[in-house]
């Protein structure tokens, strides 16, 4: 359509697509952690970052007199959603284990349509929206262009979070086991593990990072009902191409994932959703377990 | 034994019959209202099914329509076409409707046309604007539309936009069938009005989008005066939030169809709305300041509730409107009479006088267009000044 890139614009496009690898890698990796040990396929992890955003929204509404009140609210809201997903996966989903997969998805699909009516209930229809932080509003200039603090903090966030998870999962005993449980959770069980316990925790952990993607992506949009739905197919794309169960994987999935998309759109707007799906099938066809995961035995 | 139970039978069916309401007088006319009542855009869908039940009140409370109740059945039919035929085609089955109103999406505007055409069901589209739903090869004498619809609503904007100095305009919108014919609109339109204006980019988010800021930066890059948006509701607060810390809207003029200007499009963004750029909505509270404008907000409070009426209630009331009127001129309820009424049928509107057109089943409705603007008088932003822009010198 005729416009000259500066090398600026193309900077910028390549953090918006860095922005969103980030927000899409904290949804995708609480499903890849949740798949690689309880191995859920979670189809109610994006109802579980719409919860966290609305619950968001909700603490903010409660502390608005209090300025600190948004990272308030990045804490305890994802925290009660955390604490919902140990309740769902202590009275509902632990008697499903045994069942075959197709029941477990459709139990998870319904999960989608309890907490969505859930949400409607309890917030309604109205779009909810809530501020950037005060120290993280308006742009600062990068090469002549502008580009929003909150998106610059994002991406700073990101390999915080995952660098962050991966040290608790190689240094501590708890992340030993989750590791262990996503090679052989039999062996585990053998060993005297308390599996069960092990999987609420991981489910636990899993609901707390989708409802902080939900609580961190609500200053960027609107909270209303359907995004849980929005989501969780990007997030199933970027578990596709890192590798079920991967932590590293998803992360770099999603590095892939984002910046292409925004790439795309800069060189061919009308065509540039194809191009993550291109990735996904090359992906499926050459090495279906995806870039870092490992083939499923069985 | 065999008897005694028959009498027992035909004793309970007969009491069960003779006390229901309804049956022993005339039977109700009953029409069937699918709309979006969950999902994304539920906050449009309920006032709509609100103002649809405000005017069945108002004709029942008034003795109803030819000595007969008229009686409404609201169903959620969510956001998808697949729905919304299945959700009429139950009411159709099921329920014995005898008129379908009901839909949001233009594609369920398409779809609820489709059955009813199938179903021989007179069918009144009160939000679904895609333009070829009143076009030909898919008009037919079934579907009528009271809402306004795509082509009027991208032509009111480009009028608009080439009052404005801008000679370079770029235009975003979803990529889908709303989203391009509003913009397949407005673009010509303005290219008519002013033969010097220059298209510099037409981006095309999906649906839905959550991540706008390669849009906008693609956009920018392409250096723009002025930027035309075809995204709605929660859409456009998600663009709008994203976009106003790179001072987007103060860089550019900026006109958003697609009903920026509603209430609760400006409530649901609240401080994150930018003001002073130009857009529509159904109907605006504070204007105009006539009698019969301000009898309607009057009867919308009082019927809501609610302190500030919704621009969407009028959608409902409306469509549900022309019904009745035709359904009391044409002195019955069979289809191809009601039909006949409706063509041509002026009614008082939420919107003051309203035709519906004999040609093409379409309503000459207009819109309110204005610039979002921060007054001392309420909490968020109103359009001001504001006008309504009427459709009929822009529609074919």
């Amino acid at each position: 359509m005729g416009i000259g890139f500066d090398a600026s614009f193309v900077f910028i496009q390549l953090l918006n697509g860095l922005t969103n690898a980030m927000f899409i890698f904290l949804i995708a990796s609480g499903l890849s952690i949740i798949f690689g040990v309880l191995r859920i396929l979670n189809f109610a992890h994006g109802s579980l970052y719409m919860l966290g955003a609305y619950m968001t929204h909700q603490c903010v509404s409660f502390f608005i007199n209090s300025p600190g009140r948004f990272w308030l609210a990045v804490l305890i809201a994802p925290l009660t959603v955390a604490l919902l997903g140990g309740v769902i996966e202590r009275t509902l989903l632990r008697r499903l284990y045994r069942h075959e997969e197709l029941i477990q998805l459709l139990f998870t699909y319904a999960l989608v349509l309890i907490l969505s009516d859930f949400a409607r209930f309890l917030w309604g229809v109205d779009q909810l929206s809530v501020s950037r932080p005060p120290i993280l509003k308006g742009a600062v200039e990068i090469f002549g262009q502008y580009f929003p603090k909150y998106n610059i903090f994002i991406i700073l966030l990101g390999p915080c979070i995952a660098f962050f998870f991966w040290l608790l999962m190689l240094r501590t005993r708890w992340g030993r086991m989750i590791r262990a449980a996503a090679l052989d959770r039999e062996t585990l069980g053998a060993l005297g593990v308390n599996v069960d316990r092990l999987f609420t925790v991981v489910f636990i952990i899993g609901s707390w990072l989708a409802a902080l993607g939900g609580a961190l992506v609500a200053p960027v949009t609107t909270i209303r009902p359907g995004m849980d739905v929005e989501i969780i197919i990007n997030a199933f794309i970027v578990v596709v191409i890192g590798g079920m169960g991967s932590f590293w994987g998803t992360f770099w999935g999603a590095m892939i994932v984002g910046p292409v998309y925004a790439m795309g759109i800069l060189v061919f707007p009308r065509l540039s959703i194809i191009f993550i799906y291109v990735i996904m099938i090359l992906i499926l066809i050459t090495r279906p377990w995806g870039l870092l995961g490992r083939p499923l035995e069985r | 034994m065999m008897k005694k139970l028959l009498i027992f039978l035909i004793l309970v069916v007969g009491i069960f019959t003779f006390t229901q309401p309804g049956l022993t007088a005339e039977k109700s006319i009953t029409v069937g209202f699918p709309m979006y009542l969950s999902g994304g855009g539920a906050v449009f869908g309920k006032p709509s099914a609100e103002g649809a039940k405000m005017l069945v009140k108002e004709v029942n409370d008034a003795g109803g329509v030819l000595g007969r109740k008229i009686e409404l059945l609201v169903r959620d039919c969510k956001g998808s076409p697949e729905e919304a035929t299945r959700v009429a085609t139950e009411m159709i089955s099921k329920d014995n409707i005898d008129f379908l109103v009901g839909g949001l999406t233009s594609s369920q505007g398409l779809a609820l046309s489709e059955v009813s055409k199938q179903e021989e069901i007179l069918y009144i589209a009160p939000i679904s604007k895609v333009a070829t739903m009143t076009e030909p090869p898919r008009f037919h004498k079934y579907v009528f539309r009271a809402a306004c619809n795509s082509k009027t609503e991208g032509r009111s904007a480009a009028v608009l936009t080439a009052k404005k100095p801008w000679k370079r305009i770029a235009t975003i919108g979803p990529d889908y069938s709303y989203g391009h014919s509003v913009t397949g609109a407005f673009v010509p339109m303005l290219k008519k009005l002013k033969p010097e204006v220059e298209i510099v980019h037409q981006a095309w988010p999906k649906l839905g989008e959550s991540d706008y800021m390669p849009f906008i930066n693609v956009v920018m890059a392409s250096k723009p005066e002025a930027v035309f948006s075809t995204l709605w509701g929660g859409h456009f607060i998600t663009f709008a939030k994203q976009a106003s810390p790179l001072g987007f809207f103060e860089k550019y003029g900026f006109v958003s169809a697609g009903e920026a200007g509603c209430l609760e499009a400006i409530k649901g963004a609240g401080e994150d709305m930018p003001a002073a750029i130009i857009s529509n909505a159904y109907d605006t509270f504070y204007y105009p300041d006539t009698a019969w404008h301000r009898d309607w907000v009057a009867r919308s409070k009082a019927f809501t509730g609610e302190t500030y009426p919704s621009s969407w209630l009028g959608t409902g009331y409306d469509a549900m409107k022309f019904l009745v009127e035709a359904i009391k001129k044409a002195g019955t309820t069979d289809t191809d009479d009601v039909i006949k009424a409706l063509e041509g049928l002026t009614i008082d509107s939420s919107v003051g006088k309203l035709t519906m057109r004999a040609k093409d089943h379409q309503a000459a409705r207009g819109q309110y267009w204005g610039t979002l603007t921060k007054v001392p008088e309420y909490p968020f932003l109103i359009l001001k000044p504001v006008e309504y822009i009427s459709a009929e010198e822009l529609m074919e």
